[in-house]
């Protein structure tokens, strides 16, 4: 489904990636570990057109993407969700999740989708005409999960969507994932540091280090120690 | 006490003349970040436009509003081709805070001293569109001028639906508040900064007209609103809208009030101590949120 090959991405004169590989198929979770600041969010900005890559190509469902601006990639069915969140502040939590069904494509199934949201996180509806910038970090979290389903999305890039949340957040967030890929079959590519929380949503695992893939395993079986080394 | 009451009215409508020419600058502002040092003789270039359809009218009426229709629409295609040809390109280079205002400041330099080559340098006005007086007791108020704020009202309130309705509204309401946030739901933020400076420079020339029907114009007097248009949105607050139309509303009374006690040559000192002081106590303005 998607196949990142041989890509270089730099931040001016700093080399981020370097050759990275990667392939997700239809259907898959696949989590991406590795330490802080060696390129994980970066592949995914530059997968969702967010960055750009100085060398290499990106295809989805067999279209070279690698040059395509980030709208014309939303529209082709990748969503991001960003760790920072990015959302609209002076909107409320239903402007916010509207705003997600953009695209032309996704505005047809927009009243579906919003039920969906509202069904995994029954607190956003309760919350739905209060702006996001009063919510809490766990409540827009939710709010940016929704909006990039609201856009009809057939895979999810997720950035460390358990970041700064407590651990009973952390579980309806990974909950979440795990029914959006079971119920909505959506391809799920995620980037995240809690190793045992992703291992038990994941299928299959990349490493990357310095920019570079270091290993490649199936989730099943791998062993937590291998991969808490590999930070160090 | 009558010609107190006759001031507060003259003050909010040209408060709300200075809303309506407030509003482009503002726009542009909250959703492009680009500060706009060419607003006044964009709102300049309106009004000649529509000039051209009057000039040899006594009444406005009909001829001025295929006029106003005509420069909106000339404006808007100008706004887009600027940022396409120009503000675009240059936003995606460093320091391109500084290069924009330039960029604008020039292209009103040039604008104005095309308007010079044309019309020459005399004063000229749009006559107004219908004569006569209303009458409260001992208030007296021009149809022309109750037509001005009526017309003014209908716009922002236009706009205002345009922004919170339209998907391509709440596309630019969307940028304004996070960019990155914009993209990622599949925004294409280099149409809407095109729309945006097509828009800010329709209502741009809108308000020019508007302002050239109540006062006179010539060659460089879109220095002076763009003036009044800097200290109405930096009062407001950068980038609001509401806080620019409030802006503009108490500048316009003031305005009035001094012409009224202490004379028109007061107007321009009363209105920078007010906005020192706005700047020294609330430097975001009086509504504004963001720094």
């Amino acid at each position: 489904m998607l196949e990142v090959s041989r890509v270089h991405t730099y931040y001016a004169d700093l080399h981020v990636l370097e050759e990275v590989s990667l392939k997700v198929s239809e259907g898959e979770v696949v989590a991406l570990f590795g330490p802080n600041g060696h390129g994980k969010s970066t592949l995914l900005k530059t997968i969702c057109g967010l960055h750009s890559a100085a060398r290499g190509t990106i295809s989805f469902r067999g279209t070279d993407i690698t040059k395509s601006p980030a709208h014309k990639i939303v529209e082709m069915g990748i969503a991001y969700i960003p760790e920072e969140r990015h959302l609209f502040p002076e909107m409320t939590v239903y402007e916010n999740l509207m705003m997600g069904a953009y695209n032309q494509r996704a505005r047809k199934t927009q009243k579906k989708n919003l039920e969906f949201i509202y069904d995994i996180f029954p607190r956003l509806k309760e919350r739905k005409n209060q702006p996001t910038s009063t919510l809490s970090g766990g409540e827009s979290r939710m709010v940016a999960v929704g909006r990039g389903l609201m856009s009809e999305p057939s895979m999810l890039l997720v950035d460390e969507p358990s970041i700064g949340l407590s651990p009973s957040m952390r579980g309806v967030v990974f909950n979440s994932l795990e029914k959006i890929n079971r119920e909505k079959k959506i391809t799920i590519l995620i980037v995240e540091q809690e190793i045992r929380d992703a291992l038990k949503l994941a299928g299959r695992i990349y490493m990357i280090k310095k920019g570079q893939i270091l290993f490649e395993r199936s989730a099943d079986g791998v062993d937590v120690k291998e991969i808490e080394k590999a930070y160090f | 006490m009558e010609s107190f009451i006759s001031a507060i009215v003259s003050g909010l409508i040209s408060g709300s003349l200075y809303a309506a020419m407030a509003l482009g600058l503002t726009i542009i502002y909250g959703i492009s970040r680009v500060f706009n040092f060419g607003h006044g003789v964009v709102a300049l270039v309106g009004a000649y436009i529509a000039w051209l359809f009057v000039q040899n009218a006594t009444l406005a009426g009909a001829p001025l509003l295929m006029g106003i229709l005509v420069t909106m629409v000339v404006m808007f295609i100008f706004g887009y081709l600027i940022y396409l040809l120009a503000i675009g390109p240059l936003m995606k280079k460093p320091n391109w805070e500084i290069s924009t205002v330039l960029f604008m400041l020039g292209l009103g330099i040039m604008l104005e001293n095309i308007i010079l080559q044309i019309y020459g340098p005399r004063v000229k006005s749009i006559p107004v569109f219908i004569s006569g007086n209303l009458r409260f007791s001992n208030i007296q108020i021009n149809w022309h001028d109750l037509a001005i704020l009526v017309i003014v009202i209908a716009a922002i309130l236009l706009l205002n639906y345009f922004f919170k309705v339209t998907r391509t509204g709440q596309a630019m309401r969307a940028v304004a508040q996070s960019i990155p946030g914009a993209k990622v739901v599949g925004i294409d933020i280099e149409k809407i900064f095109g729309l945006t400076f097509g828009l800010a420079f329709m209502v741009t020339a809108f308000s020019g007209v508007m302002l050239a029907t109540k006062f006179f114009m010539n060659p460089n007097i879109g220095w002076d609103w763009m003036v009044k248009g800097f200290v109405i949105v930096c009062f407001g607050g950068l980038g609001s809208t509401s806080g620019a139309i409030f802006a503009a509303l108490i500048l316009g009374i003031v305005e009035a009030l001094t012409t009224l006690y202490f004379g028109p040559s007061w107007v321009w000192p009363i209105w920078f101590i007010i906005f020192i002081v706005v700047l020294l106590v609330r430097p975001q303005g009086i509504l504004g949120g963001r720094s």
